[in-house]
């Protein structure tokens, strides 16, 4: 959710760059709705995001099967960080032309992380928005 | 006497095809599950998903209820977890009292998740998912908290995976997206239902894709 929660801060830069971006969850439509629309996880906590009612600010996509993310190499049906967990984390980026120009797995390797993860992709989307339109 | 003939000549028939008859048969998705070279356990994580991800859609799509429903009842904790997530979304209302119990009582918090996740498909037992909200572990709150709108929802969300699931998806296909290659195409759901695909969205804007782990 910092990944979105950071995206979010950040759509000023990407409206600039005429970029537009999606987030895959791999469960139903009312849950990706919910993860979408209500800040259940980072609400339970003291940090920057408490108060916030919505992190996300990319447009959600229902994948209820995993398999967009079976195809993209993210899926993992495994379990994680005390959990079951569905994907690892992972960035794309695609450029006018349908090249993936980027991509990316956060680490989660420091409590900030994800503040640079964001600029890489934000980065991505500037080189990637430079290119022509087929 | 034709009977007879054909009672007699029996025998002979069967050792004639025997072989045939007494191949082994292939293990029934949930037994290949089981015996997964690389479980869904914490160390696998990064390896062996195409495997858990290629069952995962044959038992979802063609395990027989039989099967799944005995998949409840199995010592192996991820083959009651996957029993539970396929009889959820195949809407298996017969199963709803076990999968009660698991939600309740299950050792393994992840059988707990799914045994929840399943009766909010079967919009069913909905003051067992109202215990779950104060299940120790916190997978199974999260679950249970954002599960229960199921209950109230017009949507036939079991459907609407099965139909997912139902595209099926090829091993050579899986991890498929490289960088400087093509974006494989693939479709969703918007949160207001509507279908989405990705291929209608190439080409005006330049786009980045995150793919959430469970909480994005």
């Amino acid at each position: 959710m910092h990944q979105q929660a950071q995206l979010r801060l950040k759509r000023d830069e990407l409206d600039k760059l005429g970029a537009a971006a999606y987030v895959v969850v791999s469960m139903d439509v009312h849950r990706t709705r919910v993860f979408k629309e209500e800040n259940l996880l980072l609400s339970r906590g003291p940090g920057p995001f408490a108060k916030e009612k919505s992190l996300v600010f990319a447009t959600a996509l229902s994948d209820p099967a995993g398999r967009a993310a079976a195809l993209y190499g993210a899926s993992r049906k495994c379990l994680r960080w005390g959990s079951w967990v569905e994907n690892r984390p992972t960035w794309f980026v695609i450029d006018r032309k349908g090249i993936i120009t980027y991509c990316a797995q956060p680490t989660f390797a420091t409590p900030t992380s994800y503040v640079a993860d964001v600029d890489l992709v934000l980065e991505a989307l500037g080189r990637a928005a430079r290119t022509a339109t087929p | 006497m034709k009977v007879w003939a054909v009672s007699l000549c029996a025998p002979a028939l069967a050792l004639a095809i025997g072989p045939a008859l007494s191949a082994p048969r292939a293990a029934s998705p949930l037994v290949r599950y089981r015996d997964l070279k690389l479980p869904p356990v914490y160390e696998n994580f990064d390896q062996g998903w195409q495997d858990r991800a290629a069952l995962e859609f044959e038992i979802v799509n063609r395990a027989d209820l039989a099967s799944l429903r005995a998949g409840l009842r199995d010592g192996n904790p991820f083959v009651r977890a996957m029993a539970a997530r396929a009889l959820g979304f195949r809407a298996d209302r017969a199963s709803a009292d076990v999968l009660a119990e698991l939600a309740g009582k299950d050792p393994e918090y992840h059988v707990r998740i799914r045994a929840v996740e399943a009766l909010g498909f079967l919009k069913m037992k909905p003051e067992v998912v109202a215990l779950a909200k104060r299940d120790p572990d916190p997978g199974v709150q999260w679950t249970a908290r954002t599960i229960e709108g199921l209950f109230v929802s017009d949507i036939d969300h079991a459907g609407q995976a099965r139909a997912a699931y139902a595209q099926g998806i090829r091993r050579e296909e899986m991890g498929s997206a490289r960088v400087g290659g093509k974006a494989p195409d693939f479709t969703a759901r918007l949160v207001t239902g509507e279908p989405f695909r990705l291929r209608d969205v190439v080409g005006s804007k330049p786009l980045a894709i995150y793919f959430a782990a469970f909480d994005g």
